[in-house]
């Protein structure tokens, strides 16, 4: 059965655009060069050929931010790209302001905008959205981030306030859809709490836009894109156009096999990833004991990148990695959209830094849908963060 | 008023209830189980995931269709909210008779004012979360709130909602007869909204009123020698309180008391109304009533003088039968 092309966008990164904020030194990585350059001599890589990423080495941020565009859909968009780019307000939570600067530096159009965040002293919200009246007639998107259920109530307040302060559209990101990831509704007293979180943000007021956009990425279990009404519009993104770039930088990229730990994720991912060749493992679950096989592929002598949406405990994807190895697998890495990583499993991920695919990963890529996370294993091997920024940044002008 | 609500619920046709409850109110759950053997308890589990979020399950769920169903629920801070909507969502949707949201203390807003455009008001943001329960069999759902804090905020439930605005008055009404110096109280309001919200119900008592709240004085009546009982509907910090003590004992109240029927007291600020040994008893309260609509307060001040609580039980019993 196809899916259909509207609800997963393969947008890729955002206009070619570039715009330096902070003071740094950058160390450009393209092909097979690599030559250091101040800010300040980058003007613009328009209608530049090469592939380009961007460190920033400064501090402590290894994020790679991909500056490219491969699609004739992105190259005729930066033409007339002063033209139709929407201006847009950007607010965000505590938890999610370093991404939120990141999408802003995506593109000129793009402002943050802040809140105050405070509590009163029984532990309700006590919020405040300055300048309210600037934003009358403005796109307005926020930026939130649910890592546990406490932080629903005050980021909820200002999305329902947002849309009703005469702004022309408003659009919410939420990188993660939590919730549903374990739940199972088998029986009739299971109580879904995906679709409880769906009912929340499908109840967002409409604005002068109309129905609020919902933005979020690689959301789990693909049924919950019917859990929300027709009052909210959801576009449902991937990251796996991250992957895709990081895996074409590599020096072994031709090497490269993509391994599924279940046929939920080949589901999911297959048709992003079809240039590669596949492996697809069975996940077998027996109370705390996690057993896996590899239903179909090989991977000796391959460079392995197990790719799925999400990792909690990370049992699956050890599970897995002893698999491969054990199957002649040259070097394994993985990759997830969404690093939950709940009471610091990420911890067990090691590296392997040569020759032992069974006890350590070269990579491990998650994207920053989780700021919580990401400050955590941020400059840990083998983690390496991808940024959603650019996706979001071009999901804002839809 | 209530006598005449009583038997009326008597006379009227009588619903057996199944009444579920969230894990801070399984004491007064318990207390409106016993008073009527029309109401049973209904259990659910309460889980997490290891990721923090709630892993749920309403047991029983296919005894309790066609059945009146009820939850009793308690807001004490925003990060147990989720997974009590939760199950406030998912109950209406079990083939139930009808649905009570019975909700004794509607928190957030006590602070607030909205004065400027930019200001949050998230009461508004809770009251949309329970106007958005959707409906049973037996219509929208009643959701029943105890002396809510600002009256306006009757008027930000939608129509998919039916919200009774009950009052914890009678059960201090009821005290209040029973003390030994009954004919010698006078109650007294901290500020005007007080006196707005309460007056009607104690007209019977002589009042004392206070000005702002800023500077404390009395507006009008004299508590000369009497019993005054400060009435409000809740207490934060508890400053406004003892500022409104001071003064009357000043202009020569002979005792003190409090009512209030939400014991909000952020960070433990009770212990500023427990009596101490040694004390100087002019500025203590010779009791201080609460209900039960916090119950985390209710564990705190358990048995420690001069509280005393006033439970809701029966009111919610009386309720759930309408």
């Amino acid at each position: 059965m196809k899916t259909p092309a509207a609800f997963i966008s393969q947008k890729p990164p955002s206009p070619l655009f570039l715009k330096f904020t902070s003071n740094c030194n950058s160390r450009l990585l393209c092909a097979n060069r690599s030559q250091t350059i101040q800010c300040g001599q980058i003007k613009s890589f328009e209608n530049q050929p090469q592939k380009w990423s961007i460190d920033f080495k400064s501090g402590s941020e290894p994020i790679h931010l991909i500056q490219n565009s491969t699609s004739t859909a992105a190259t005729s968009a930066s033409e007339s790209a002063s033209r139709t780019m929407k201006k847009v307000c950007l607010f965000y939570c505590p938890e999610t302001h370093s991404l939120a600067e990141r999408v802003a530096a995506q593109s000129d159009a793009i402002e943050l905008r802040s809140i105050n965040w405070r509590k009163f002293k029984d532990g309700f919200p006590n919020l405040f959205i300055p300048n309210a009246h600037g934003i009358r007639g403005q796109h307005v998107a926020f930026l939130a981030s649910f890592s546990s259920p406490g932080k629903i109530f005050e980021q909820l307040s200002v999305i329902y306030a947002l849309p009703k302060l005469f702004v022309s559209s408003f659009t919410l990101v939420l990188p993660f859809f939590p919730t549903g990831t374990s739940e199972r509704m088998e029986d009739e007293g299971d109580v879904a709490t995906a679709f409880t979180l769906a009912r929340i943000l499908s109840n967002i007021p409409t604005s002068r836009g109309g129905p609020t956009s919902l933005v979020t990425f690689d959301i789990h279990a693909l049924q919950e894109r019917f859990y929300f009404g027709d009052t909210i519009l959801p576009c449902f993104e991937s990251a796996i156009p991250l992957l895709l770039n990081r895996l074409q930088q590599l020096p072994d990229s031709d090497n490269i096999s993509i391994a599924f730990p279940d046929d939920g994720a080949w589901k999911r991912f297959h048709k992003q990833l079809q240039h590669f060749p596949m492996i697809v493992c069975n996940k077998v679950r027996d109370g705390n004991q996690r057993i896996v096989r590899i239903k179909e592929g090989d991977p000796r002598g391959r460079h392995i990148v197990i790719v799925d949406d999400l990792v909690q405990s990370g049992g699956t994807l050890i599970e897995c990695q002893k698999v491969l190895a054990a199957h002649g697998a040259a070097k394994i890495s993985a990759y997830v959209t969404h690093g939950i990583f709940p009471n610091a499993s990420w911890e067990r991920f090691k590296q392997d830094t040569g020759g032992k695919p069974e006890s350590g990963l070269t990579y491990f890529w998650i994207s920053d849908s989780c700021p919580v996370t990401v400050k955590e294993v941020m400059s840990k091997p083998p983690f390496e963060v991808l940024s959603l920024a650019g996706s979001i940044a071009s999901a804002l002008q839809i | 008023m209530e006598d005449k609500r009583e038997i009326k619920a008597k006379k009227s046709q009588k619903k057996q209830v199944h009444l579920f409850y969230c894990v801070e109110c399984e004491e007064l759950a318990r207390k409106v189980a016993a008073q009527s053997d029309l109401i049973t308890l209904q259990s659910i589990n309460w889980r997490n995931f290891a990721d923090g979020w709630p892993n749920l399950y309403i047991n029983s769920a296919h005894d309790i269709r066609g059945q009146h169903v009820a939850f009793l629920a308690s807001f004490s801070s925003p990060g147990v909210i989720f997974e009590q909507i939760s199950v406030i969502y998912a109950l209406p949707r079990l083939f139930v008779a009808s649905f009570t949201l019975v909700l004794p203390f509607f928190p957030t807003g006590s602070f607030e004012r909205m004065e400027e455009e930019g200001d949050v008001a998230t009461a508004f943001t809770m009251a949309r979360i329970l106007s958005n329960i959707p409906t049973s069999r037996g219509g929208p759902t009643s959701l029943v709130i105890y002396d809510i804090h600002a009256l306006q905020e009757r008027f930000y439930f939608s129509d998919h909602v039916l919200p009774l605005f009950e009052t914890g008055i009678p059960l201090l009404k009821q005290r209040l007869h029973q003390l030994p110096d009954a004919n010698n109280i006078v109650i007294a309001f901290p500020d005007d909204g007080a006196w707005k919200r309460f007056h009607k119900m104690l007209d019977h008592f002589p009042t004392v009123r206070e000005g702002d709240k800023r500077i404390v004085r009395i507006k009008e009546g004299n508590p000369a020698g009497c019993h005054v009982v400060i009435v409000d509907d809740l207490v934060q910090s508890g400053g406004t309180l003892i500022e409104c003590q001071k003064v009357l004992a000043a202009h020569g109240a002979a005792k003190v008391s409090a009512y209030v029927t939400h014991g909000v007291f952020p960070k433990g600020s009770w212990e500023r109304f427990t009596l101490k040994n040694g004390e100087n008893m002019e500025n203590a309260f010779a009791n201080f009533w609460i209900t039960d609509s916090c119950p985390l307060t209710v564990k705190a001040i358990a048995n420690k003088a001069p509280f005393e609580v006033l439970s809701l039980a029966g009111s919610i019993a009386d309720a759930l039968q309408i």
